[in-house]
């Protein structure tokens, strides 16, 4: 039973961050239409970031937490402006590609920067000594997850229902010409989105990286497995994203316990085969996913 | 291009094969040309699907290594000839290429994107992971060779034959499809997925099928590149090799058969020629794919043509 | 002609998208090789309706049958075999290819040629194909473009890639040709043309549904309209009967005036 306990709270740990990157790819998706494959990538370049400000050059971790995220974001910007603004016929084909390619550039040129060995970073807080919950051990780091993704998922959710920029975002995500011609500023809002969702994916890289290490590579299968979490809990929604995401962690860590770790990565692609074969629209969601 | 054109150039090309594989004496070189051979038919491959259907797949390394893998586990594990594993292999990855292309391609393309680029990690998973049949990281070895009568199909000479004898039947069938109901219906679901089914295309299966046959493609390479090398290892099938494939097809000209002899010597030949790109190769491959879609999605070859013809045109209006 | 079974049967279809109700029991009768149009201001349901009946998405419910067979829920390709073809509002060619080439894509459903055969190109297939090419040849000189099969379809006047666009729909060989406003954009003597078109088009046996703006050519071709506003249908009758009817000139035709 406490086997299961501690497979279940380590499950729920990866599986907040699993969510909190699934919730990067809704909000760019809500406001764009657009599936960004360089998602991943964002929570690399978040962990490794934290660990140069943080381990390296030693700034306080809440620092270089902020500012990692901060740069992240700021990356995400500079994607929409560079990259995907001077797109003349925004189709999935084109879109897919210049986004796989800022993929593999980001990716090249974090091996450059960072080489290709793994860093491990310090967790949030210095103490290390796990604490029990009915005789499974938790790590400090895990509080620290599952707490911070809760604040976002609420963030996120009262910026959405309570601020009039959340509402605009909304009100672009439903129509964009529609909202353009009421007067909100839709150029605005996707650029917003774009940080908003480079953001989300930094986080999740900074609290994942003390648990896992980082590197350069570890965006694809991270990428992937958001996707996996999007996907479950049915693309667009946030609350979808964050049980999607505990689902797929909780499955994986299960997985891993009573089979063999070799089968870890296969779980999520799995998952996201059998949602594709058989629920395109997810566990939760509602609309039906477009067929053309 | 007229049938008859296509004919022709098919010829001189054959040609062009016979005098470059008999000037050509250095094995170093030979060797780099049979690679060429092998990377043109997964470009042309990807390029069906890619360039005519309009669909991507991020993990068609999964396929190259699945014939490369399927066919190196039946000849030395089993003592399999590798003539008989040929259509094994064919056959297998024929099926699953359509039992995976089927449900994905039901959808739109970042589904198929994401969901192929997951399928090529999972198999670059297995080939690492399944030691006992795929001998782990380390590789397979002691592949046997190809052998025809009394000839033994090695790297040199005898293998550039083998592999752009392939490269030329596939240019032929290729070429043949395209101008088929087949390939209409390809350029017209690439074109226009609505419209497409309006017509009367039965656009699921297409796309499945088109899957299917450029999975096949790849694994025909697969299956060459082992007998030929005689040794496997995983890190030839991974989610960057996918992208190399990619890469080739983007270089190329989407919807060119002779653009992926193109693009794929571009993308065998850069390494070879900059020592330094192993080190920016992911950099470059990213550049090169976002430069070219943003500003000429046809792709290289394609978008340079069209922008010359467009330059003709209007110096021969203005002329007139 | 009352008595006559109807060949197109639709029977209280509704369709909502998200909260707007875009058609609301709808049902009407198409009679065999009738020209048969559909009216009605902006919004009013027309295109929402052609939709459903080629397969593009279903309908929340009602049925629709043709020649008595229920094709609630068949895939658009399979409503192409069995006899519907259709054209768009804002002309879908496809761009990469020929005039000639569009045509053939037409000539999918009625030809057999898989991927092997294509590559095989065994005698039969380059039989079929020269059975295609001679088939499309000829809808291309039925509109007049037999002279254009090599150009480049996105190359050609509007008005002519909509004539290309109803040829590509004929080489279905469909009973029902769906017709999405194939008047719009086109000047006065194209729309002439045009109204000879679906008139011959009729005469060669096919049975035409068609949604137009264009009064003249609707009141002048059709034999039956149906006038729909706001997903409901407000009157069906002749086109004598339309002209008279107060409520018709007051939803519709009013506005105009």
């Amino acid at each position: 039973m406490s086997e299961f306990l501690q497979f279940l709270l380590t499950g729920i740990t990866t599986g907040a961050i699993y969510g909190l990157i699934a919730l990067g790819f809704n909000v760019l998706y809500n406001a764009t239409d657009l599936i960004n494959f360089a998602q991943g990538e964002f929570v690399m370049l978040g962990g490794l970031g934290f660990y140069t400000l943080g381990v390296v050059l030693g700034w306080p971790l809440g620092l270089s937490f902020a500012a990692a995220v901060a740069a992240v974001s700021l990356l995400g910007l500079l994607l929409e402006r560079v990259a995907l603004r001077p797109v003349k016929k925004p189709e999935p084909l084109p879109l897919i590609i210049i986004t796989v390619g800022a993929s593999i550039f980001l990716r090249g040129v974090a091996m450059r920067l960072w080489g290709k060995d793994p860093y491990s970073v310090p967790g949030l807080t210095a103490s290390a000594e796990p604490v029990k919950v009915f005789g499974a051990a938790v790590m400090p780091q895990s509080l620290w997850i599952v707490g911070i993704v809760v604040a976002f998922m609420v963030g996120l959710h009262l910026f959405g229902k309570r601020t009039l920029t959340g509402k605009a975002m909304e009100a672009c995500a439903i129509h964009r010409n529609a909202a353009w011609i009421l007067g909100i500023p839709s150029d605005r809002m996707v650029l917003l989105a774009f940080a908003f969702s480079a953001g989300l994916g930094a986080v999740g890289g900074v609290i994942i990286a003390p648990i896992t290490m980082c590197s350069y590579d570890m965006g694809t299968m991270l990428g992937l497995k958001g996707f996996c979490a999007a996907m479950l809990g049915g693309l667009g929604s946030h609350w979808g994203a964050a049980v999607g995401g505990v689902l797929l962690g909780v499955l994986e860590s299960l997985a891993v316990g009573y089979f063999s770790s070799g089968i870890k990565d296969a779980v999520a692609f799995l998952v996201l085969l059998g949602i594709l074969f058989v629920r395109p629209a997810g566990l939760l969601g509602a609309s039906a996913v477009k067929r053309f | 291009m007229s049938s008859r054109a296509r004919l022709y150039s098919t010829g001189i090309f054959a040609l062009g094969i016979v005098a470059v594989g008999l000037g050509v004496s250095n094995p170093y070189e030979q060797q780099l040309l049979t690679i060429i051979g092998i990377h043109t038919l997964l470009a042309l491959g990807l390029n069906m699907l890619m360039g005519y259907a309009g669909q991507i797949s991020l993990g068609h390394a999964a396929f190259f290594g699945l014939g490369a893998y399927g066919t190196g586990i039946f000849t030395t594990h089993f003592q399999w000839s590798p003539w008989a594993s040929l259509p094994v292999v064919l056959v297998t990855s024929c099926l699953v290429g359509y039992a995976i292309g089927r449900p994905i391609l039901r959808l739109s393309g970042y589904y198929l994107a994401m969901g192929t680029l997951g399928l090529g990690i999972i198999a670059h998973v297995i080939f690492r992971e399944w030691d006992t049949f795929t001998g782990g990281a380390s590789g397979l070895v002691g592949i046997p060779p190809l052998v025809v009568g009394r000839l033994v199909l090695g790297l040199g000479r005898t293998g550039f034959f083998a592999v752009w004898a392939t490269v030329v039947l596939f240019f032929v069938l290729c070429g043949r499809l395209v101008d088929s109901r087949i390939g209409r219906a390809l350029r017209a679901l690439g074109d226009s997925p609505g419209a497409a089914a309006a017509s009367g295309i039965h656009t699921a299966h297409l796309k499945a099928v088109i899957f299917s046959f450029s999975a096949v493609m790849a694994a025909l390479a697969g299956y060459l590149y082992a007998h030929l090398l005689g040794f496997i290892s995983p890190s030839s099938f991974d989610f960057l090799m996918s992208i190399r494939m990619v890469t080739m097809v983007v270089i190329g000209g989407m919807a060119s058969i002779w653009g992926s002899l193109l693009g794929a010597s571009v993308i065998t030949l850069l390494p070879e020629w900059l020592h330094v790109f192993s080190d920016y190769e992911m950099m470059a491959y990213g550049l090169i794919l976002m430069v070219v879609m943003i500003f000429l999605p046809q792709g290289l070859t394609r978008g340079v043509l069209d922008a010359f013809q467009r330059a003709r045109t209007l110096r021969g209006a203005a002329s007139s | 002609m009352g008595t006559q079974k109807p060949f197109l049967a639709i029977d209280g279809v509704s369709k909502a998208f998200g909260g707007i109700q875009a058609l609301y029991q709808v049902s009407f009768d198409v009679q065999e090789r009738h020209i048969h149009a559909l009216i009605g201001p902006n919004g009013a349901g027309k295109t929402t309706l052609f939709n459903v009946i080629s397969g593009a998405f279903p309908p929340d419910e009602g049925s629709i049958r043709l020649d008595g067979t229920d094709i609630q829920g068949c895939p658009m390709h399979e409503l192409v075999r069995l006899g519907i073809a259709r054209t768009f509002q804002n002309v879908e060619l496809f761009a990469g290819m020929s005039v000639l080439e569009n045509v053939l894509v037409g000539c999918h459903s009625r030809t057999r040629c898989g991927l092997i055969g294509a590559m095989a190109r065994w005698p039969w297939v380059v039989r079929e194909e020269r059975r295609a090419r001679q088939r499309a040849m000829e809808l291309l000189d039925m509109v007049g473009l037999a002279d254009s099969a090599h150009k480049r379809a996105v190359d050609l006047p509007f008005g002519w890639q909509r004539l290309v666009e109803i040829a590509r729909a004929l080489a279905a060989e469909p009973k029902l040709l769906l017709l999405d406003e194939p008047a719009a954009g086109l000047n006065a003597v194209e729309t002439e043309k045009l109204s000879r078109l679906i008139q011959h088009i009729r005469a060669s046996g096919i049975t035409v549904l068609l949604v137009e703006h264009d009064m003249n050519l609707t009141m002048d071709i059709s034999d039956r309209i149906v006038v729909l506003d706001r997903g409901r249908k407000l009157a069906e009758g002749t086109p004598r009967e339309i002209q008279s009817s107060d409520a018709v000139m007051e939803a519709y035709l009013g506005k105009k005036q």
